[in-house]
């Protein structure tokens, strides 16, 4: 990958969370392709690794006796297929991880795997339009939690899974409800980490400032 | 609880930042299990009648018994500054502090002060506003302020020595828990993580308030609710995290432990600022610690066992009792407003090993 910016930065002396910040906003850049960190203890090389496979970029570590230096890259080995993308599209400016002081901390609420009222498959139909008009307009909201129903959407054969992914890629939490995950016998379709329980969700609720209900 | 609406609905001042030049705040700053394990072994053993407790036990506070009815309770903690609000700080420590009595099953009487402070770093309004916070987490517990000690450091410390009364027979430690015992948490788990992530600025609105709320709750509400339910073990989750905390009350209790991830509360954002690396050095050192008692399943993933491991400021009590006295429990503390949830239960098996389950 050569159309991109590789950077060194040199972390030693600092503990964390100050290098894991400044890598990341880094990789908030989507012209950085790779970047080399130099951190001189343990904690912030498995900060480092952890955040690597967060913003889902490669990551190798060697040990230069004394310090470590890190490297960590775009569409590098461990890069999952889902973000197989930013190898020819860099990562919009919008993905952003954490939060700024100003945002609005919104949830989208999502309870039947069909949007409004009338025609079943319109209906249906429509839930993926909705989301996928949400993810299109560049609107990210903290997380995307669905019950009842709504889990039906994470299910393998979902027309509405790859936009659901492409919300966990750019950093949302979707998450469904464990109960309706046993009900509705999906618990062979969706990874445990997608899994939560009513209080988790209950929390995500009432920690937010607006709650979006389609 | 008028007191705490009151301490979280704004956002603290920030013309002097407390925590800019500490290396490790709250009970991150603990010094490691294994660590502490060598400073403490070979001190002699005190052989003295009436003493409830010993230092290798790992219980929460020392328990001297007075006479058939009375039981004295002493413990201390403190730490260097988890937030730049100087009030907050105080009420943090004071409340981190108050802690490991009612841990007991205890009611905590009187304290003693410890601060240590930057005198030519800070002006004298910041240490005075960190006793306030402090003396006001006293007045709430029901105990005065009877004294102290200061001397001038590089870093601010504050913290407490608090004395309590129990009846001797009404003692919860850390070994009392029965196989079957089901385990129930009061406050929620991440805080270690997030005031990372506090640290660093990044941590606001709903997510913030809900931290600072917790991290400045007495547990005397938790362990009021919870005494009628009649517990047969308790302690209180810090610096060694849940995984320790559990390890210790499961070792005393020569039980065997199994957590559930998905059944933990969870601060929220929590899970989401451990994936991104947000995860404190007392983390790791609690995971080293760990390593050789704690069986983590596959399914099971990195960021939930990050926060299992991740040193607790402040943190909420850890019961066992019996599996339908739990559910009612967790029923009665969520009623009042307070965080209940069934984590784990105790088995039969190997004495102080904890498996932690995904679901």
């Amino acid at each position: 990958m050569s159309d991109g910016i590789r950077q060194e930065i040199d972390l030693r002396g600092l503990t964390c969370p100050e290098p894991v910040i400044r890598t990341k906003k880094l990789f908030d850049k989507a012209y950085v392709v790779a970047v080399e960190a130099l951190v001189d203890d343990n904690v912030c090389v498995n900060n480092l690794q952890r955040l690597a496979r967060t913003l889902k970029v490669s990551c190798e570590v060697e040990d230069k006796n004394g310090y470590f230096a890190i490297k960590l890259e775009r569409g590098g080995s461990k890069t999952s297929t889902a973000s197989q993308s930013s190898h020819t599209h860099p990562l919009p400016i919008s993905v952003k991880i954490g939060t700024t002081p100003t945002e609005v901390v919104t949830v989208l609420f999502i309870t039947k795997d069909y949007l409004g009222e009338g025609d079943p498959d319109f209906s249906k139909t429509l839930c993926d339009l909705f989301l996928q008009t949400v993810f299109a307009s560049g609107h990210r909201p903290r997380a995307i939690l669905l019950v009842n129903s709504g889990v039906r959407l994470l299910a393998k054969d979902s027309s509405a899974l790859k936009v659901l992914n492409d919300f966990r890629d750019a950093g949302v939490e979707v998450l469904a409800c464990g109960l309706c995950v046993d009900f509705y016998k999906l618990k062979q379709d969706i990874a445990t980490e997608q899994i939560t329980n009513m209080f988790a969700i209950c929390e995500y609720l009432f920690a937010a400032d607006k709650i979006i209900q389609p | 609880m008028n007191n705490q609406d009151e301490i979280c609905s704004t956002t603290p001042p920030h013309e002097m930042k407390l925590t800019a030049h500490v290396k490790a705040g709250g009970c991150a700053a603990k010094i490691s299990p294994s660590q502490l394990a060598e400073i403490v072994r070979g001190l002699p053993e005190f052989d003295v009648p009436n003493l409830l407790t010993t230092i290798q036990s790992f219980e929460d506070a020392a328990v001297y018994k007075i006479s058939e009815e009375l039981a004295l309770v002493q413990t201390i903690d403190f730490f260097p500054p988890v937030v730049d609000d100087p009030y907050l700080f105080g009420r943090i420590a004071a409340v981190n502090a108050i802690s490991d009595i009612y841990a007991m099953g205890a009611k905590p009487i009187m304290a003693l002060g410890v601060l240590c402070f930057p005198v030519c770093d800070y002006p004298l309004s910041v240490a005075q506003k960190i006793l306030q916070g402090g003396a006001d987490a006293l007045k709430e517990a029901g105990a005065a302020l009877v004294g102290g000690h200061s001397i001038q450091s590089a870093e601010p410390i504050y913290g407490l020595a608090v004395s309590g009364l129990i009846h001797p027979q009404q003692i919860l430690t850390n070994g009392g828990a029965k196989s079957g015992d089901a385990l129930v948490l009061t406050k929620r788990i991440g805080s270690g993580a997030l005031l990372l992530a506090h640290k660093a600025e990044l941590l606001v609105g709903a997510s913030l308030q809900t931290l600072l709320c917790s991290l400045t709750l007495l547990n005397k509400s938790a362990l009021e609710i919870a005494i009628p339910f009649k517990p047969h073990a308790a302690t209180d989750v810090t610096g060694f995290g849940l995984i320790g905390h559990v390890h210790e009350m499961s070792k005393a209790s020569g039980l065997k432990c199994v957590l559930h991830a998905q059944n933990v509360p969870f601060f929220p954002e929590a899970l989401s600022y451990a994936e991104q690396g947000f995860v404190p050095a007392g983390a790791y050192a609690n995971r080293n610690a760990y390593e050789s008692i704690a069986y983590i399943n596959d399914d099971v993933s990195l960021s939930y066992a990050d926060l299992m491991f991740d040193p607790q400021t402040s943190g909420g009590l850890l019961l066992a009792l019996e599996p339908p006295k739990a559910a009612d429990l967790v029923k009665a503390l969520i009623e009042t407003g307070l965080v209940g949830a069934i984590i784990g239960e105790m088995i039969d098996g190997n004495a102080g090993h904890v498996e932690v389950q995904a679901r």
